[in-house]
């Protein structure tokens, strides 16, 4: 098995010059993309912000699948397994905390309309 | 950038002055002067007897997993003895001090602590309990059992694994430094916004505060990802998930919380940290700050924290009850279901610490229904004890006992927290002592199983067992004490007493709060009765020696090697058939532990790198406190050096041959064979719940009085 | 299921100790719990998002500059470049590791740090030109949030950095040893995700403080 050669380990086997350059093209026009949709104020900022999610989202899928290789195969599930238990975690803490602190603002009315980022919507 | 001081400072000493040597404090300087005398003892007797050389060789630059968590048990015991005397002096101060015409002494105007020392007394007593006392002993036990119940030889990382343990020693020894250099937060064991804003708290105590949980916080998140890759990587053949010891499923569960939390307490005290050192406006009252932001962070961690240390907790009582029952744990997978439930719904429920904050409705609902859930895994947990117990064949030895005062304590603590959980009560209750009688409930649940699962591992660990008499007087005793505390504790928080109080100004309190005191004079006794216990028990152990099933009705893999179990764990690495392997096989008569061949034992050499990383920590956080830059440089330096002169080093571990491992097992084995011949200890052969036959000395009807089990009023209660 | 049944065995069917001589397989031991302490450390940046969240609305600017006063995206997207070649460099170097490309490997490795050092000389930059105009994270919630978070992720790029030279030493002197080998592959997993990381910073700090 692996453990004689190292270079036979399935980590080091699954490297593809193919897709870290996929990555590297996706990821930089996306990026460039939301930077070209907010410098030229191109939307609304809430339906911006939208876009913008968008392409962060899929960036970054396309990053864990290419770049960490996190897939279903025997080498990597538990990294995999890993990965799922805990992005549940940074919704909810992200989440729950802009929740609750939205609310709170509006309720001690420390928030102006239209001044948050991601508020346009509000008012 | 950074921030003026109020007070001196200079380049080499920064902040630290002889002024900040509390000297003339009437309490803390013949505390000091009793602790050099201990030390200086202690070095006196290591040195008379020769001994230094021993403990580095054995202890210090260890890397086995057994004595490492040996180790987390004794920081654990020791914090536990130092968070106790908090407690004391928190009750005696309370009782002292009730009504305006209270006597006051040694400078405070009422009772004998002025309120700023009082402030410190409380946060340290919070901080150390939490932890430094509880998650250490929880470490240390995971740290024992776990390897050996998955059938590995070793943690995953055994030098990391020591690395943690020497952190977490750093932490211990810095909050004991705050006692005599300079003083310690008063804000709260969870620190309150924005008074440990620099303004408000000029001193270091907040810094040591926050460096002491920062510290600990590293500790545990790497003692985590240890225990996780030990579970999921270093399994023994055949140990399928769904074969896996229901204690190491609890670990697995508390561990995922904590590698996941303890970063939201880091941050959060990193944050409080840049406010406090470089001047931002994070937790301000002004310029954009927000206080409640520390709060929301602080229990983002806080209360996936508490479950932290609960899990493994249930863990242990689902180990103990299944065998002083002889019966088979009940509803095994709804049990891992429960615990994983507990771990996911406890990352939404955070809020119901600040319920008062203000947010809206709909978020204090969500939040409010959220804490309540919890209640449904955990009734299914209380339940499956329950049917585990049903026409079981009980026997009240200690570790039973606690675990049934833990049951009780669990009902009354989870109760309460369903009290608060509704916001409508929480908005009168809040910061009231009711909220303190519910975690204290929580928290000694768990205590209760922690001294449960001591007395249960400690043969499998010492090869004896602990004394049955003085161990039923220690529990009675701090049962006592738990009643005697806490009942009138809730009783004071329904009549409206408040917490933290360095002044009682109600005098209708006063007879509450004096039955207090007589339930703290119960848990000071039992401090001493086990103080006894250890005594009497080590005096004795040639009388209660026992071999690998030390209780005769065990069920899973870590009895199937020598008690005390050898420090490569298992000389052949067993193959697992069966949930609770050692029932199985003691059911179907493989109850022989010698292998069937012997083979090459690779294991990892001893380092001294460790300590010395935990020496830097020590010394980086002492320096971050007392603002000493150069110290902070150089120890950083210094920890990112040794970390890379480590990683050169290929040759770290080494091998024991197969003809030596048949010597040393064979002097176990004949040394487990004269346990068993000893009248008072050994093989009950009480496997009859599990199946029947086939039992090696099975010397007599399971739990009849002379059976063989060890307890001196034999085993009946 | 512990089997309740009791109907005896046959000794000889039953494996009761391990023949298998398995070693257990120690390079995705090491990257295992590596990932591990990266999710801790994902946990770190989430939190200090959320953090973000709540001071990046206006008033958490107390009236001071705001991102939108000060981000230039152009500059930052070279950053973006910077960090992400330097990433597809390391990329390569796992492709010659791969092979067994020892001279492949140096080299690639010394692309990867020489970009990164590129991405922190950039973000170093930026910082002191702020700092030079008076922009300082002392002068609001807000801007506290923006500068530790922006320079959390710098400092893990540093540490990056210092790792690789330790990783060129030792591949140099020590060839493809398991031990070389599951750092170069845990060194992966780290310098990976500081894109990843980097996408979050890049769209919800630079572009997202754009409109605030
Ligand atoms: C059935 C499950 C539980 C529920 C519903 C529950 C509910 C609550 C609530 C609502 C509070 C806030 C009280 C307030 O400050 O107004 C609270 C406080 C607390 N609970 Fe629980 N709890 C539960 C289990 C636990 C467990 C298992 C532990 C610890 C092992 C624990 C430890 C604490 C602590 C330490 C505090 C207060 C800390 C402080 O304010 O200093 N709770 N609990
Ligand atoms: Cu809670």
């Amino acid at each position: 098995m692996s453990h004689d050669n190292p270079l036979q380990h399935p980590e080091v086997q699954v490297a593809s010059g193919r897709g870290y350059l996929l990555t590297f093209l996706i990821s930089t026009l996306l990026m460039g993309v939301s930077l070209l949709l907010v410098a030229n104020h191109a939307m609304a900022p809430f339906g911006l912000m939208l876009v913008l999610s968008l392409c962060a989202g899929l960036a970054v899928i396309v990053q864990i699948y290419f770049l960490m290789h996190m897939d279903l195969s025997e080498a990597h599930i538990w990294n995999t397994v890993a990965l799922v238990l805990t992005i549940p975690l940074f919704i909810l803490a992200i989440g729950l905390t802009a929740w609750m602190f939205s609310t709170l603002y509006e309720r001690t009315m420390v928030m102006l309309p239209t001044m948050h980022g991601m508020a346009g919507m509000v008012h | 950038m950074l921030v003026d001081l109020q007070g001196p400072w200079s380049p080499l000493l920064g902040r630290l002055a002889l002024s900040q040597i509390p000297y003339e404090n009437p309490i803390l300087a013949p505390l000091f002067v009793v602790v050099a005398i201990m030390g200086i003892a202690i070095i006196a007797a290591l040195s008379y007897y020769g001994k230094w050389g021993y403990l580095w060789r054995e202890w210090l630059t260890t890397v086995d997993h057994k004595k490492i968590g040996i180790m987390y048990i004794i920081i654990g015991l020791v914090m536990l003895f130092r968070g106790f005397m908090d407690g004391l002096m928190i009750r005696t101060q309370q009782a002292m001090a009730v009504g305006p015409d209270a006597a006051g002494y040694m400078g405070a105007l009422h009772g004998y602590l002025t309120p700023y020392h009082f402030g410190q007394i409380y946060s340290a007593h919070g901080v150390i309990m939490i932890l430094l006392a509880a998650t250490p002993l929880l470490v240390g036990i995971m740290n024992v059992i776990v390897p050996i119940q998955v059938g590995a030889r070793d943690m995953a990382y055994p030098y990391l694994n020591a690395v943690g343990l020497w952190i977490t020693a750093a932490a211990a020894v810095l909050v004991m430094a705050s006692l005599f250099v300079g003083d310690f937060s008063h804000n709260g064991w969870f620190g309150i916004a924005p008074i440990f804003e620099l303004p408000y708290s000029p001193g270091v105590g907040v810094d040591y505060w926050m460096w002491v949980m920062q510290l600990a916080a590293l500790g545990s998140t790497l003692g985590s990802i240890n225990i996780l890759a030990t579970i999921v990587k270093m399994r023994a053949p055949g140990m399928t998930w769904l074969r896996l010891p229901i204690f190491t499923w609890a670990s697995l569960a508390t561990n995922i919380i904590a590698l996941t939390s303890f970063p939201a307490l880091t941050v959060a005290l990193a944050l409080i940290g840049f406010d406090r050192y470089l001047g931002t406006h994070f937790f301000t009252a002004g310029l954009g700050g927000n206080l409640m932001l520390y709060t929301d962070l602080f229990w983002l961690w806080g209360h996936p924290e508490v479950y932290f240390v609960i899990l493994p907790a249930f863990g242990m009582l689902s180990e103990i009850i299944p065998t002083f029952s002889e019966k088979p744990l009940f509803g095994y997978v709804t049990m891992v279901l429960a615990t994983f439930g507990i771990a996911g719904v406890s990352w939404a429920v955070w809020l119901h610490h600040f319920f008062t904050m203000g947010a809206g409705p709909d978020v204090i609902s969500f939040f409010s229904v959220a804490t309540m859930l919890v209640g449904i895994p955990t009734g299914v947990k209380v339940f499956n004890w329950a049917f585990t117990m049903y026409r079981g064949r009980l026997r009240f030895e200690t570790p039973m006992l606690w675990s049934i005062g833990s049951l009780f304590l669990l009902l009354v603590g989870g109760l309460t927290g369903m009290m608060l959980a509704f916001p409508a009560i929480n908005y009168m209750v809040h910061n009231s002592v009711f909220v303190i009688a519910h975690f204290h409930s929580m928290l000694l649940m768990i205590v209760y199983a922690i001294f449960g699962a001591v007395t249960y591992w400690w043969p499998k660990i010492f090869g004896f067992k602990l004394n049955e008499a003085w161990g039923k007087a220690v529990f009675w005793l701090f049962t006592a004490g738990t009643v005697g505390v806490f009942v009138p504790m809730y009783t004071l928080g329904f009549m409206g007493m408040t917490r933290r109080l360095d002044y009682v100004f109600n005098t209708q309190w006063q007879l509450l709060l004096d039955v207090q005191m007589l339930g703290i004079a119960f848990y000071s006794l039992s401090v001493l009765a086990f103080l006894g216990l250890l005594y009497v028990s080590i005096r004795d152990r040639a009388k209660s020696r026992v071999s690998h099933d030390a209780w005769g009705t065990t069920h899973s893999v870590e009895w199937m090697t020598p008690s005390p179990v050898p420090f490569y764990n298992f000389a052949v690495v067993p193959h697992i058939n069966a949930r609770d392997e050692w029932s199985w096989r003691k059911e179907h008569g493989f109850t022989d532990l010698r292998p069937d061949h012997y083979e090459d034992i690779h294991m990892p050499k001893n380092t001294g790198i460790p300590l010395i990383l935990g020496v830097l920590t020590f010394l980086l956080g002492f320096g971050l406190t007392w603002r000493i830059w150069w110290l902070c440089a150089l120890s950083l330096a210094l920890i990112i050096a040794v970390v890379i002169i480590r990683s050169f080093d290929a040759d770290t571990g080494y091998i024991i041959p197969a003809d030596e491992v048949e010597r040393m097992e064979r002097a176990h084995h004949d040394r487990a064979q004269a346990a068993v011949e000893l009248p008072q200890a050994g093989v009950p052969g009480g496997v009859t719940a599990y199946g029947q036959g086939n039992k090696p000395a099975a010397k007599g009807e399971v739990g009849a009085p002379g059976s063989g089990i060890s307890s001196p009023e034999g085993s009946r209660a | 299921m512990s089997s309740s049944t009791s109907k005896a065995l046959d000794p000889s069917s039953v494996e009761l100790w391990d023949h298998s001589h398995h070693h257990h397989d120690v390079i995705s031991t090491r990257t295992f719990g590596f990932w591990l302490y990266m999710l801790s450390d994902a946990m770190i940046f989430a939190v200090l998002f959320a953090a973000w969240e709540v001071l990046s609305y206006s008033h958490s600017f107390a009236a001071g500059p705001t991102p939108a006063s000060f981000v230039e995206p152009g500059y930052v997207f070279l950053q973006t470049l910077a960090l992400f070649t330097s990433v597809l460099a390391y990329g390569f170097t796992m492709v010659a590791l791969k092979n067994g490309n020892k001279a492949g490997v140096i080299s690639g490795l010394w692309g990867a740090l020489i970009l990164g050092v590129a991405f922190l000389a950039l973000d170093i930059n930026d910082v002191v030109h702020l700092v030079g105009m008076g922009i300082t994270p002392d002068l609001s919630g807000g801007l506290s949030a923006f500068f530790i978070l922006t320079q959390t992720h710098a400092l893990h790029i540093l540490f990056g950095l210092l790792w690789m030279l330790v990783m060129l030493v030792q591949v140099s002197r020590f060839g493809f040893s398991a031990d070389v080998v599951g750092r170069l592959l845990s060194l992966r997993l780290f310098w990976h995700f500081q894109a990843v990381v980097w996408v979050f910073v890049f769209v919800f700090v630079y572009l997202r403080g754009m409109l605030i």
